[in-house]
């Protein structure tokens, strides 16, 4: 499904990712861990077409396409979803509204006709039920506003709204409380299936205990120097970072 | 106001004439320049869009005497109370408009802190590299300070050098049993990385009518730090028109604060030209004034070039049939990207005959800016005086303390201990109450 | 959102949508002002002597007043002599049914999404429909007629109604109030005028549409609203023009009148022809609109301005009753080379007078917009209120916005609150949206009319509908 293929990715000059080869398949569930400013957040940046970003190597191929010719709605088209780490807000615009477009803009691209109305209706309410959202949320400005587990609940939702066939979790657990937390893993557990696939990329384990991953890679100073199954985020919880760095020195 | 510039034009000659060898070179074009600007559009009216709130009429009607005679002399005990007390300060005082040596402390040694004429004949370089570079040519008034500049401040605080106490420009002017009019003459660079802070006061001794029309210009150099205070506390027979132009450059950071409490009638002309990036400018205004009372404040700041800040704050109370007015503008030009500017007017009115007229401006040309401005007009929250007074406050103190704690946030810049404290004694005082307060 | 459905549709031209023009034959007065000219106008509209003579006194003050330059706008000065003052369709008898109106004209409005018997049947909206100035239809005038609910064109007033129309003509803009109002009321062609009468609540929104659409004839609309006491009405007014290479002046005067206990809700859609892309043509704008309330009477502006190339626009209140309410609710679009200067003015004169302004401005490409406003608090009017937002986005880096603001108080018991703002569409929201699928140009759309909802909300719902598109359309291909 994804492929990355020693991927070298910076910012203003500044070289963050350094190689980054990795594969995902459907059905999987990938954990992508590391310290502050190992490159996660570039990784998920890149992979939706932030244009901040310069790619300076290597390749990412989504379902046999180069994605890194698309544009970040395109890229959306073709299934790939971020859930942001801090979700923007846009006030005036309602949560409604928001996902209306969002995934008429999707159909549109792939020409289907709109979303009728009705069915538009029984699905928003499918999937609020999931996240626990009452309606009074839909008719709220975009995240303005939102409180902290408000706002990856309504990323959480979207990706329920727009079934994604990758869904990348940005440090998704940060700033939820352990009911949050609880109900958005939930909600993701709900929405796997063996034709889609998620990287949750978290700096702890806590998120983990809820999304059981496949595979656990760690990225460090722009390179994925471990991977392994998820007893590696285990041990990465017992003996945290400093072990891998230690690790990379002796190596 | 026709019989005062006919009599300006007069006395430009006469001026020219007194000037001798002084009257040649580049110092002087610029004044005849100035003159010749003015002699055309003469003094602004109502018409005038930047005086649409402001009558000069009644304040330029007055036969004013132009040219004061240098015999008469002040006290040090007379005019005491119109220094900082407690705290040493370098001291530029000026009797009607000549140097008062012997109540005037001064210095060359590491920085200059001496006279404008002194720095003419002494430093002709400085005097053609600045001299009237900073003021606006269409502004009238500075146009015929300019013309006549003869005598003021110069301050120059050299590279990397920073002044130890603070310096006090005080304008004195006597009684001399007619209206009178002076223009003094301020020139203010703080070089690369120096410091100072400075203090301004004109204060009039007289009985009759007096106008002061003062121009300053500052430099505020690379890396230069600058705070420069106005006390606005003159007798109710004064009148005073200020045009005070900055130029920063890179990095450098100003702060112009402008405390309007007294005189009849005031005009403040501020403006701010950022011409290198990385600047911080701060305009602080306090003004409380009632009966028979005009404060306006002009500003303006220039975004010229990105990345500068600017944040500006005005509060004025006004009582009995006082009329206040705030016209500040921002301006940010094509490229002055993220550019910080803030602006905020807020005003109380304390009875029905007072006014205020107020024009806060954003003129902007970039797009990635943050630009903001507030006004407000109000009155002192009821339920916080009800609560004061159920505390045992009497109202009047309590009012007091309130409209204090309003005005309180335009001190924020005041670094100097002894002038935040007489600043405050003087708030008081024009509140009417004795309260040994400091928020 | 009531109006959800709207984001969905697809904007398709990028040029001037409604950049075509009818082909209809005029009955028009050869170029030039004079009294002659006037004296023709009025002869041509069989109006009573006293009409020519408030024609003419409003001449002779215009001649000696001059243009004004203090707005925040350049543009060559309008050859007031090259203009027609008078063009009007060639059949001239009274209209019985749509079905006499020119099949052109139908056509025509087909293609703006407004056609006149969809109107009718599908919204109940009475239409006046004003094109080169002399009305050709009427709708729904017998339905009106029973609640004693005069709207007709203004030529009409005059003839049927003069005491009504002598009562209140000028009382709220007087003949000498500006260069551009005093030329108005000495050649204004035709308008709209209306009348509700005590204690009526209207009960359909009544609508003009207006439209230029001759070449080098000048527009001078004249409209004149009357809410007796305690009655109310809903007024919309569109404009839309044909795309055309010469300058166009347009200069229209409203008058508002709302008395004792009346409220009265004007909104405008304005879509004049811009310019194109290096600001060749486009029409000048130059429109007087103020409203008088009485005791407990509100008056609401709305509007929403894409259009023009040049606009200067003030729709103001005079809040001269007690109690009486004034709103201003404006979103003015700017692209290309457009310039709009454009705010209101709240004059508080009574006791307890409350005004709103929440102004929106939005500037792309090589536009200029400014916001100009007065809050004048007098010195009897105690208790009044005031608030006003005024917030600018920014799109690209060749634009400007402006905010001038004139707060004058002259009473202790005012509260004021300004508060202005100016900004940029944030690229972590475009981001963001992208993220989600929807495109930039998409996403603008969507960003803008978030940020325009405050005043769309107040927009009835067909025209909210019609001013997102507006939106949509007047900024595209402004990023990039």
């Amino acid at each position: 499904m994804l492929k990355i293929s020693n991927l070298q990715a910076g910012i203003e000059g500044k070289e963050i990712l350094k190689g980054i080869d990795l594969e995902v398949k459907p059905g999987e569930v990938h954990a992508i861990m590391g310290p502050n400013g190992s490159g996660k957040s570039t990784l998920s940046s890149v992979i939706a077409g932030r244009e901040d970003y310069e790619v300076n190597g290597g390749n990412i191929d989504f379902e046999g396409e180069d994605l890194l010719d698309l544009g970040p709605d395109e890229r959306a088209h073709k299934g790939i979803f971020l859930s942001f780490q801090y979700p923007v807000e846009i006030p005036g615009v309602t949560v409604t509204n928001f996902i209306k477009t969002a995934i008429n803009e999707s159909r549109k691209a792939k020409g289907e006709e709109a979303m009728p109305a009705n069915e538009m209706l029984k699905k928003m309410r499918e999937k609020m039920s999931l996240l626990e959202i009452d309606n009074a949320f839909l008719s709220r400005s975009l995240n303005e506003g939102f409180s902290g587990g408000e706002k990856k609940r309504n990323e959480i939702f979207q990706m329920a709204m727009l079934e994604p066939k990758l869904a990348i979790l940005d440090e998704t657990d940060s700033g939820l409380d352990i009911d949050a937390l609880r109900i958005v893993a939930n909600g993701v557990n709900k929405l796997k299936s063996k034709n889609n696939a998620v990287i949750v990329i978290t700096h702890y384990q806590r998120l983990l205990d809820y999304i059981v991953p496949d595979f656990v890679h760690v990225l460090y100073k722009g390179r994925i120097v471990k991977s392994g199954d998820k007893t590696l985020a285990h041990e990465l919880e017992a003996k945290g970072y400093d072990w891998i760095k230690e690790e990379r020195v002796e190596g | 106001m026709e019989a005062l510039k006919d009599k300006l034009e007069s006395s430009f000659l006469v001026f020219e004439n007194e000037l001798n060898g002084q009257a040649l070179g580049e110092v002087h074009n610029r004044r005849k320049e100035a003159f010749e600007r003015f002699v055309e559009s003469g003094f602004p009216t109502k018409r005038h869009e930047e005086w649409k709130y402001t009558n000069l009429k009644p304040i330029l009607k007055h036969d004013y005497r132009v040219f004061l005679s240098d015999d008469n002399t002040v006290d040090f005990s007379a005019i005491k109370k119109f220094f900082l007390s407690d705290t040493d300060t370098y001291k530029l005082v000026f009797i009607d408009g000549y140097y008062s040596s012997w109540l005037s402390e001064t210095t060359h040694e590491k920085f200059d802190i001496c006279t404008f004429s002194s720095m003419l004949t002494k430093y002709r370089d400085v005097a053609e590299k600045y001299f009237n570079k900073a003021l606006p040519k269409e502004e009238a008034l500075a146009s015929v300070n300019t013309a006549f500049a003869k005598e003021g401040a110069f301050i120059r605080i050299k590279r990397n050098q920073t002044a130890d106490k603070p310096v006090e420009l005080i304008f004195i002017t006597t009684d001399h049993g007619v209206e009178t009019m002076s223009q003094p003459r301020n020139l203010v660079v703080v070089e690369e990385n120096a410091e100072v802070s400075i203090l301004e006061r004109h204060q009039s001794l007289s009985s009759k009518p007096v106008l002061t029309n003062v121009a300053t210009e500052i430099f505020a150099l690379r890396d230069s730090r600058l705070n420069y205070y106005k006390i606005q506390n003159d007798v109710h027979t004064a009148s005073l028109i200020d045009s005070t132009s900055v130029k920063q450059y890179a990095n450098s950071s100003v702060t112009v604060g402008t405390f309007a409490l007294g005189n009849k009638f005031v005009r403040n002309n501020l403006n701010f030209f950022l011409e290198e990036e990385y600047t911080q400018s701060y305009l602080d205004g306090i003004t409380i004034i009632d009966e028979g009372q005009t404060v306006d404040h002009h500003t303006l700041v220039d975004h010229k070039v990105p990345n500068c800040y600017s944040d500006e704050l005005y509060k004025g109370i006004y009582d009995a049939n006082a009329h206040g007015v705030f016209n500040g503008k921002v301006m940010v030009h094509p490229h002055a990207q993220k550019t910080n500017a803030f602006q905020q007017n807020n005003n109380i009115l304390l009875t029905d005959k007072a006014s205020i007229d107020t024009k806060p401006q954003l003129e902007i040309y970039a797009d990635d800016v943050k630009c903001s401005h507030g006004c407000t007009i109000g009155q002192l929250d009821d339920e916080a005086l009800f609560y004061m007074q159920s505390r045992g406050i009497p109202e009047k103190e309590a009012k007091a303390l309130l409209l204090y704690a309003f005005a309180n946030d335009s001190l924020r810049n005041v670094k100097i201990p002894a002038l935040r404290k007489k600043l405050n004694r003087q708030i008081a005082n024009k509140l009417n109450v004795n309260l040994d307060f400091e928020l | 959102m009531k109006t959800e459905e709207s984001y969905l549709e697809e904007v398709t031209a990028s040029e001037y949508k409604y950049g075509f023009y009818t082909n209809i034959e005029s009955d028009k007065v050869p170029p030039g002002l004079n009294e002659e000219v006037i004296r023709i106008i009025s002869a041509k509209k069989n109006e009573p002597e006293w009409m020519l003579e408030w024609r003419l006194d409003a001449f002779r003050k215009f001649q000696k007043m001059t243009e004004p330059k203090w707005p925040n706008v350049t543009y060559p000065e309008p050859d007031l002599q090259a203009i027609s003052y008078y063009a009007a369709p060639k059949k001239k008898k009274e209209l019985e049914s749509l079905d006499e109106v020119d099949p052109e004209l139908l056509k025509t409005f087909e293609k703006l999404g407004i056609s006149l018997d969809e109107q009718k049947r599908l919204t109940g909206v009475a239409m006046d429909v004003v094109v080169d100035s002399v009305s050709v239809a009427t709708t729904f005038k017998a339905k009106l007629r029973e609640l004693g609910i005069i709207f007709c064109s203004i030529s009409e007033a005059i003839q049927e109604h003069p005491e009504l129309v002598k009562k209140y003509l000028g009382t709220v803009v007087p003949k000498s109030d500006n260069y551009y109002a005093a030329l108005n009321s000495a050649v204004f062609t035709d308008g709209s005028f209306c009348y509700i009468p005590k204690g009526v609540r209207c009960p359909m929104e009544l609508s003009t549409y207006f439209r230029i659409n001759e070449a080098g004839t000048g527009q001078f609309e004249r409209t004149l609203v009357i809410a007796d006491e305690a009655s109310y009405v809903s007024y919309l007014e569109g404009c839309t023009a044909p795309m055309r290479d010469e300058n166009q002046l347009h200069a229209a005067v409203v008058e508002l009148v709302a008395l004792d206990d009346a409220e009265i809700k004007y909104s405008t859609v304005q879509n004049w022809y811009p310019g194109d892309k290096e600001g060749k043509g486009g029409v000048y704008n130059f429109v007087t609109k103020r409203g008088l309330c009485e005791r407990n009477a509100k008056i609401s502006w709305t509007q929403v301005e894409t259009g023009s190339a040049v606009t200067w626009k003030y729709p103001s209140c005079i809040l001269k009753g007690e109690n009486s309410v004034g709103e201003f609710y404006s979103v003015a679009v700017t692209n290309n080379y457009q310039q709009a200067d454009t705010g209101t003015k709240m004059i508080h004169l009574g006791k307890n007078t409350k005004s709103t302004i929440i102004s929106k401005g939005i500037c792309a490409g090589k536009s200029n917009g400014s916001y100009r406003g007065l809050v004048k608090i007098g010195p009897r009017a105690e208790n009044a209120r005031n608030f006003s937002q005024c917030d600018s986005l920014l799109m690209g880096d060749g634009c400007g916005s402006h905010t001038f603001p004139y707060i004058e108080t002259q009473n202790k018991s005012a509260k004021i609150e300004h508060e202005a703002t100016t900004s940029k569409i944030g690229e972590d929201q475009i981001f963001y949206c992208q993220q989600r699928g929807i495109g930039e140009e998409e996403a603008i759309a969507l960003i803008v009319n978030g940020y325009c909802k405050d005043v769309l909300n107040q927009l009835p719902m067909e025209f909210a509908v019609e001013a997102q598109k507006l939106l949509a359309i007047s900024l595209e291909g402004s990023v990039g």
